[in-house]
């Protein structure tokens, strides 16, 4: 049972997937002088059912954001969510939830901060 | 993260689920193909044979339909509440879990065929086995290139399994039947050729899905699928006993070799059980976050 069990939180922490690679914009991480629009780069298309941008740093709980997609709940590459107003500056998280094409349900997340001051992003 | 606590339940669930599918699938057409193939054993174990695929044939029809609503559940993300959502099973119905569900209820179906007489008894149940084995190809990462190869071994693989765990029951009682060790014999003589087929299959499945060998010390993936590997090695252990120790004893007539033989085969039922839910963890292990 110890055995089965420890396979088990073995083999949910994560495995080797064929869909996993995807793109963010900002990036994960980045520190950026605005954000216009939020957008997710798959390269296979995903059905992304919830998407929730929240303002607020790590470890807290967050005020959540308004955001809009043209997409909707459709299978996309790309999924864009528009702020409904510009973002004010200060650390913000992205958490979204789908199902890939192979109809696996999928999970993602990431951080990333607005400040004027920063850096116009390169291209890359 | 929000909405973690319910999606791990969730998970834990989908695993049980999708395990108690394989065993269902395994049950149902392995019973199919031992009533085609072993006609003349004793009719206490073909009744035990028959009644195992019809309940197996039944339960898989009932997992599946749990399984559409598990996993509307989780790309919900609004817990069991998402699991009767229209949209989300929508959802669910158009992605390739749809079409699967389609062969493998069809197959589960056609298998309680075996109910009926004659030939009609005998070939549908067959057609649906193999059904049930092409629904799996349907699914999941075996629809990644290279998409042939990958379908073939993985329905090979799964026939393969299911001649065997589908005959665990019916032998087990044939080992207290008349003429039950040549039935036993028989079995281990067609066994040998499968098994070295479901090995074979099942390596070039993982070669192929794991890309390299050097993935499977470097990744979750991997270490679950040594750990089933180990557990299957041992499984090939006791079918080798069984083979060459037990079976050979029953034929002589010793009087305990049917205890051992049976004790050693619900072992086998248990290893195999412990394969199947590995097997599900595996597959499921794809709440991947997704790195981004
Ligand atoms: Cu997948």
């Amino acid at each position: 049972m110890i055995r089965l069990a420890a396979l088990l939180a073995l083999a949910l922490a994560g495995g080797a997937h064929a869909h996993s690679k995807s793109v963010t914009t900002p990036a994960d991480g980045a520190i950026v002088a605005e954000a216009p629009e939020i957008a997710l780069d798959f390269d296979m298309p995903m059905r992304v059912i919830a998407f929730t941008l929240l303002r607020g740093g790590e470890g807290e709980e967050g005020v959540e954001v308004e955001t809009e997609s043209e997409s909707g709940m459709a299978s996309v590459t790309r999924y864009l969510a528009v702020p409904a107003e510009a973002l004010e500056p200060g650390p913000y998280r992205v958490e979204w939830r789908g199902m890939s094409a192979d109809g696996h349900p999928m999970q993602g997340g990431f951080a990333f901060a607005v400040d004027p001051e920063a850096e116009p992003e390169a291209d890359d | 993260m929000e909405g973690l606590a319910p999606l791990d339940a969730l998970t834990v669930l989908a695993v049980a689920a999708k395990a108690a599918g394989y065993a269902a699938a395994l049950l149902a057409a392995g019973g199919a193909i031992f009533l085609a193939l072993f006609r003349e054993a004793d009719a206490l174990v073909l009744r035990l044979a028959r009644r195992v695929a019809v309940a197996a044939a039944l339960a898989g029809l009932a997992v599946l339909a749990l399984r559409f609503g598990i996993r509307a559940a989780r790309i919900s993300g609004l817990g069991l509440d998402g699991a009767t959502d229209p949209v989300m099973l929508g959802f669910v119905w158009q992605s390739p879990l749809g079409a699967a569900a389609v062969w493998r209820a069809s197959g589960e179906i056609a298998i309680l065929a075996v109910l009926l007489p004659g030939l009609v008894g005998r070939i549908v149940p067959l057609l649906g086995a193999l059904a049930v084995a092409v629904s799996y190809a349907q699914v999941g990462h075996t629809l990644g290139e290279p998409r042939w190869a990958l379908a073939t071994l993985l329905v090979l693989h799964l026939l393969a399994a299911s001649y065997w765990v589908g005959a665990l029951a019916p032998l087990r009682r044939a080992a207290l039947a008349p003429g039950g060790a040549a039935l036993l014999h028989r079995f281990g003589i067609l066994a040998a050729g499968l098994v070295a087929l479901l090995v074979v299959a099942g390596t070039g499945l993982a070669w192929l899905l794991s890309g390299s060998p050097l993935a499977l010390v470097g990744t979750a993936y991997g270490w679950g699928l040594l750990a089933k590997v180990a557990v299957v090695a041992g499984l090939l252990g006791l079918a080798a006993l069984n083979k060459l120790r037990l079976v050979p004893a029953l034929q002589q007539g010793r009087p305990s070799a049917a205890r051992a033989l049976r004790r050693s085969i619900a072992w086998e039922g248990a290893a195999v059980t412990l394969i199947l839910v590995a097997t599900a963890a595996i597959t499921t292990a794809t709440v991947p976050p997704a790195n981004l």
